[in-house]
């Protein structure tokens, strides 16, 4: 039943940079106001006192619910020095909580604060470099190895993934992007309870059991997911060129340097300030009745109190005001990526790059697989996302392509640019148009099969955009986009002053 | 008057002012919650067979306003004949993108995205697919041409060349990522010289002709060899009928030659693929029960409790939690018809592929000498059982399955037998097939990696047999 193939099987269990891909999927998305299913009317939209946000629906096709829970906090708010903090707690809230995963708390709570001071002061005698004690740095490396033995013994292991999987449920995972903060699950729907027993503990009395271990986890997941894979590597380094001041430069996982000396200090007030009810929102789709289950809710996150969130200075990206291009050499293929800066979400200019989106690379037929892929055989791949790396603030509307050999990344940059100058000039014809506003339509009744989907979407966009409603009422705008429209916004965004093009280089042989 | 009764109750819960959170009630506890009943009865789909022996399956589902189409055929690239390596693969791509006789694949292209429906057909080692998704009111345009694509496509010549060209570049492309260099080199060594572990190079794809493809299409594509599952917005009575009308002219006229299942190896063998980059990706692989065999159950919760399992699985929890080493670790099974594979993998920093590789061994021989503790049997057990409902999660879903159970030749009652035979496994079930299936002389290990880097050279581990792969 299963047709991929063990690649595929890997359980890419907490992905840092899962922001890019989801996005791609959630641009991608638009309702039919005609269809008979009216989400705005059955989802069920309740806020807590304390701020929490839960959206519910009830979908009785099956027994089981998805639940997404998503904090409206991501690499944005990390301090500098701190990137990847938001990552990094991230996978601690899979250690457990007071009554979670441990055998005695009281005991092992008097271990982890020596373990705590102990690692503080070794990342602090190790950030000395050069000057760094040796004898102090081997010391300290001792007790704290000591100190996790003894830690060890009082705690059981990955105890959350246990009770999850024991029970039943599937797609367990979390990510971190820009923005955004998401723990997800599926449950058979009568387990509902075990999910907001674990999830509101985690809110309020998490744990930070092995962290040294998991940092160094961290690490790997960044060897693997960025220094050997060229192509995220590249995107990395497009980000951090693209954008000069936003936080939207920095990757989500984090800088080696900083991921390395991260304190279990910071990601405790990280936890405490930003994982809040009123910084939350949780969605319920699936067999539930939407009574008991906000009942259930209630119960258990209603005791959580609210914080007060600081607030947010995030630096305004200044206007680009002329081309920026890098290179990065790496043992790989040519690989291209051109951005170009531009609002996001509300702003109608949005929408219409969703449509250019979608005119550019959905499917055979749109119009850069059409011309570089199959005419010219120019491209291996060709893709384009709107909205890259987050959606909180302005960003980026990105075109992604590889050349075919023997053909180069340069002759593939001039034809896209040659395409993206067609867009200015002529209008779209109608069919085109057409074509796009029908998918966008079948996307939603598509979408509405999955209760994980739905699920991932309602708190998306009520996170996001603050408002789960966007989803229906996207369609509306886009039917409402002219060719000229689109003309215009090719011509104001999508010119060379504002384009940032960065290359992967195959390196030469030494 | 239930439901409103727990209104109140629940209201009143909230009406205790939020405190403090240290000074909250306390939780209970979640090993002791209570749950409510889960009853279910999944629909089931209904077989037919039509007169030329095809097989459907359909279910009527009219949630929404959409139709799903799901084949399944017995081809693969395991039936490449040697030296055309890929034929399979291009065969299915190009059945898709090269037209039928009555409409080219541009046409064909251009309607399916204007009426937002897709069609797409693959190949994989053992079986190949074809779906469709379409909303019900263009049903009847796009299920010609699926059924066209299956039974008379055209093969154009332009679209066939850039295929070849572009799974070219694919393989050109193969170590950018090297994890998927190691998985696809992964399937050469544990296959030996299974046609399954012969894989397409950029010379047996640039050898594929026309004719090829016309001819391993007409031997493989015939309705005998072909199963399908319908199910969505539709009256069964009414849809069976045009698969009747629609695949009627398809004839019987092409033949099945079973491909040997991968043979037992003789002893085990150590791969390694020098490949430069900060880190390592260890596969060790056995073959594994099929999955027909009364040894899959077992197997599959040896697996479990081994490294599919999450964060518990052994693997993961000394490999990642314990050691901080790896990102991605863990294992997985599959039981295919006549064979079934195994692999458990890490990717570590160079540094550390001695030290991993030399753990996931000790995990493994360590099954086969150990029995299972009691409270990891019945936490891999539960799990299995628990979370079988989500095969059930929709009714394309469910049509698909149980075509692929006849498929694959399993008992009808399959899906209905499986949570009891799960239960049913004994610890001594679990070390009888780790005994067995993951003895040490029957281990397949492959390394990609920079061996200057490693901690311990691989020859510590026997005899290396060095890849060449550029």
């Amino acid at each position: 039943m299963n047709k991929q193939g063990p690649f595929h099987k890997i359980r890419p269990l907490i992905s840092a940079l899962a922001v890019l891909s989801l996005l791609a999927l959630f641009f991608l998305f638009g309702p039919s106001p005609s269809f008979a299913y009216d989400l705005e009317q059955k989802v069920v939209k309740h806020e807590l006192e304390n701020g929490l946000v839960v959206l519910i629906l009830e979908r009785r096709v099956n027994p089981t619910v998805s639940l997404y829970i998503r904090h409206k906090v991501g690499a944005l708010q990390e301090d500098e020095g701190s990137t990847g903090a938001a990552h990094l707690l991230e996978h601690m809230l899979f250690k457990g909580t007071k009554t979670i995963g441990t055998k005695d708390y009281r005991r092992e709570k008097r271990i982890l604060d020596q373990i705590r001071r102990t690692g503080n002061a070794l990342d602090l005698e190790r950030l000395k470099g050069e000057r760094a004690d040796r004898g102090v740095i081997d010391g300290l490396s001792e007790k704290l190895r000591r100190l996790q033995t003894q830690a060890k013994g009082l705690m059981v292991d990955n105890e959350i993934d246990r009770l999850y999987t024991e029970n039943g449920a599937v797609d367990l995972n979390a990510s971190t992007g820009q923005d955004l903060t998401t723990y997800h699950v599926s449950l058979p729907a009568n387990k509902l309870e075990l999910w907001a027993r674990i999830e509101s503990d985690r809110m309020m009395n998490p744990v930070f059991r092995e962290f040294y271990p998991e940092r160094d986890v961290v690490m790997e997941e960044r060897k693997q997911t960025v220094e050997s894979t060229p192509k995220r590597k590249l995107t990395e380094l497009f980000l951090a060129t693209a954008f000069q001041a936003h936080p939207y430069r920095r990757p989500v996982i984090g800088w080696p340097s900083d991921v390395q000396s991260l304190s279990m200090d910071y990601i405790e007030w990280f936890s405490r300030t930003y994982h809040a009810p009123n910084n939350t929102v949780i969605a319920v789709v699936g067999d539930v009745d939407p009574v008991k289950a906000l009942g259930i809710v209630k119960k258990y996150f209603g005791a959580i109190k609210p914080v007060s969130l600081p607030p947010l200075r995030i630096t305004a990206e200044p206007t680009q005001q002329g081309e920026k291009r890098v290179a990065l050499e790496a043992d790989a293929n040519p690989h291209l990526l051109i951005g170009y800066h531009k609002p996001t979400l509300p702003s109608f200019d949005d929408y219409v790059f969703d449509v250019i989106d979608a005119l550019l690379t959905r499917g055979r037929t749109s119009r850069l697989y059409r011309t570089l892929v199959e005419e010219r055989g120019i491209a291996e791949s060709i893709s384009t996302a709107n909205g890259l790396p987050g959606a909180k603030y302005p960003n980026l509307f990105v075109v992604m392509a590889a050349p075919r050999h023997p053909h180069t990344a340069e002759e593939l940059e001039a034809a896209i640019h040659g395409e993206i100058e067609k867009l200015k000039k002529e209008p779209v014809s109608p069919r085109e148009l057409e074509k796009v506003v029908n998918q966008f339509r079948a996307d939603l009744i598509r979408d509405l099969d999955s209760n994980a989907g739905l699920a991932g979407k309602l708190s998306y966009y009520e996170a996001v955009a603050g408002d789960f409603r966007y989803i229906t009422r996207h369609i509306q705008v886009v039917e409402s986009i002219t060719p000229d429209d689109i003309m215009k916004v090719a011509r104001n965004y999508l010119v060379p002053e504002n384009r940032t093009v960065a290359t992967l280089v195959k390196r030469g042989k030494p | 008057m239930a439901r409103l009764a727990l209104v109140v109750l629940f209201i009143t819960a909230l009406l205790i002012p939020p405190s403090d959170g240290a000074c909250s009630p306390p939780l209970p506890d979640p090993q002791r919650l209570k749950y409510p009943p889960l009853t279910f009865t999944p629909p089931e789909p209904e077989r037919v067979e039509l007169d030329n022996g095809m097989v459907l399956y359909v279910l009527e589902d009219r949630e929404l306003p959409v139709v799903n189409v799901s084949a399944v055929i017995r081809v693969g690239s395991a039936y490449d004949p040697p030296g055309l390596e890929g034929l399979a693969e291009i065969t299915a791509h190009v059945m898709r993108t090269g037209g039928t006789r009555a409409m080219t694949g541009d046409e064909i292209d251009d309607f399916l995205e204007y009426t937002a429906a897709s069609i797409s057909v693959s190949s994989g080692t053992d079986a190949a697919s074809a779906d469709l998704f379409v909303l019900k009111k263009d049903f009847d345009r796009v299920f010609q041409i699926f059924s066209d694509i299956l039974t008379r496509p055209a093969f154009d010549g332009k679209k066939l060349e850039l295929a070849k060209g572009l799974k070219i570049e694919e393989l050109r492309r193969v170590a950018d990522v090297p994890q998927r260099l190691a998985f696809r080199e992964f399937r050469k060594v544990i296959y030996g010289g299974n046609p399954r572990g012969r894989l397409a190079t950029i010379e047996s794809v640039g050898r594929l002709a026309k004719e090829d493809l016309a001819a391993f299409h007409k031997r493989f594509f015939f309705p005998r060899n072909v199963m399908m599952a319908v199910a969505g917005d539709v009256d069964r009575k009414e849809i069976v009928e045009k698969f009747r009308s629609r695949f009627a002219g398809w004839q019987n006229e092409g033949r099945i030659l079973p491909v040997a299942p991968p043979g037992e190896k003789a002893s085990s063998s150590i791969h390694h693929l020098q490949k430069e980059g900060p880190q390592s990706t260890i596969i060790v692989g056995f073959l594994a029960p099929e999955k027909k065999s009364p040894d899959s159950y077992p197997f599959t919760v040896l697996d479990f409790i081994l490294g599919s399992g999450g964060f518990r699985s052994r693997i993961f929890q000394e490999i990642r939690s314990n050691l901080g080493l790896a990102y991605s670790t863990g294992s997985y099974y599959e039981g295919r018809e006549g064979y079934g594979i195994f692999g458990s993998y890490a990717i570590t920093r160079s540094e550390a592929t001695g030290t991993v590789l030399s753990r996931l061994l000790q995990i493994l021989q360590d099954a086969g000498r150990r029995q299972v503790r009691e409270d990891e049997l019945t936490w891999a057990k539960k799990s299995i059982v628990n979370s079988f409902i989500f095969s059930f999660s929709s009714t394309d879903l469910i049509t698909t399955q149980q075509m692929m159970i006849e498929f694959h030749g399993l008992p009808p009652d399959y899906l209905r037998a499986y949570r009891n035979r799960i239960e049913a496994v004994h610890p001594e079930d679990v070390l009888g097939v780790a005994a067995q299936y993951l003895r040490d002389e029957r281990a397949t290990t492959l390394v990609v990696g920079d061996e200057s880097k490693f901690d311990r050279p691989l020859s510590t581990f026997g005899d290396v047999h060095k890849i060449d792969w550029r």
